[in-house]
């Protein structure tokens, strides 16, 4: 979906398409759950900032400066309901720390044995249960952007800056250094190569 | 090519994530179903001040959780909330500037909604709520309705 049509989705659900919402939900839910757990929050904190998020989106629809950036807006928006919901739980730091925050990780995300029931043979669950692991393992600034950028469909590099936070420039070289900081945890963990499935 | 293997790599990542940590189906049609909360008749007033993020000017303090102040304001009237946590459950403590009656429709996702009454001197008070998105709205005695941006609780 270019961003072109993006845009009109959201002129018409602000002139009261449900149908265009509808899309709109679609195509931007993976990228606000997203932005929940690259916070590490759980499922019942993870809910309540995604629902609100869109709850305040419906409310802004027709207030929205720029149409085609929604996903940004909403990126932008679940980042200030996630940092607000870390200070309700009490995990407290000065501000300027707000952003190497890294609570433990959330006691009901997938658990391992989730994951080799998933996974059909043994060697592609030995692999993604270390790669899973290898991204909790991510220090905080890593972890939040590997997390965003996990979204499905792949968010814009705009998006992931909104979500974090950062200028949108330096994404592309904070995703390479990133990813090469998972690539040796994993050859630590044991797993070489790339994927068998590549 | 470097450039090549993060792209692969980056790939690999999304696929896993989609399945062992999708977007749950009740919350994807929780997003759908938010169109409906959507209040075109209400002028919206905005977050403009939240303790939890922000310092307070007159002490140079963030709040706590337990006790969080928040501002919202449009519609030419400014809502201060306080809301206090004890437990699972909050209470909002509302003040109306300029002080004026009013109804104040309390708006949570799941339940219906109820009505509390501010009194002349603009203020109210909530019971007990439970966690999760909330949003007033405020019918004044005159003038239009006023929705606070949603909050999560």
């Amino acid at each position: 979906m270019d961003p072109g049509e993006v845009g009109q989705l959201v002129t018409s659900a602000a002139s009261g398409d449900a149908t265009a919402w509808q899309a709109l939900a679609e195509r931007f839910s993976g990228l606000v759950w997203s932005v929940t757990r690259a916070f590490r929050l759980g499922n019942a904190d993870a809910a309540d900032v995604f629902q609100t998020t869109w709850l305040r989106l419906a409310e802004n629809i027709g207030r929205i400066e720029q149409p085609d950036r929604v996903g940004a807006w909403l990126a932008t928006a679940a980042r200030r309901e996630c940092l607000q919901c870390l200070r309700m739980a009490g995990r407290a730091v000065p501000t300027d720390d707000i952003d190497q925050l890294e609570g433990p990780p959330a006691r009901d995300n997938p658990t391992e044995e989730a994951i080799l029931r998933a996974e059909k043979e043994q060697e592609d669950a030995e692999r993604a249960v270390a790669l899973w692991r290898a991204v909790s393992r991510l220090p905080a600034r890593c972890h939040q952007l590997i997390r965003v950028l996990m979204a499905s469909p792949p968010p814009s590099y705009a998006e992931v800056a909104a979500a974090l936070g950062l200028p949108v420039g330096s994404i592309g070289p904070t995703r390479a250094r990133c990813l090469q900081t998972l690539r040796e945890l994993l050859v630590a963990s044991g797993i070489t190569g790339s994927s068998s499935l590549s | 090519m470097p450039e090549e293997h993060d792209d692969e790599l980056a790939e690999e990542l999304r696929r896993l994530a989609a399945r062992l940590d999708p977007v749950p189906p009740e919350l994807l049609t929780a997003a759908a179903g938010a169109f409906a909360w959507r209040d075109i008749d209400a002028e919206l007033a905005e977050l403009v001040f939240d303790s939890l993020l922000d310092v307070d000017e007159a002490t140079q303090v963030r709040g706590s959780p337990e006790r969080r102040l928040v501002s919202f304001t449009g519609g030419g009237v400014t809502l201060d909330i306080e809301v206090t946590t004890t437990g699972p459950a909050r209470t909002i403590m509302g003040q109306i500037v300029p002080p004026q009656r009013g109804a104040v429709d309390v708006r949570r996702q799941q339940e219906t909604v109820t009505t509390i009454e501010a009194d002349e001197l603009g203020r109210f008070r909530s019971g007990p709520l439970p966690p999760g998105p909330l949003s007033l709205r405020l019918r004044p005695a005159e003038g239009t309705p006023v929705v606070t941006d949603w909050l999560a609780l």
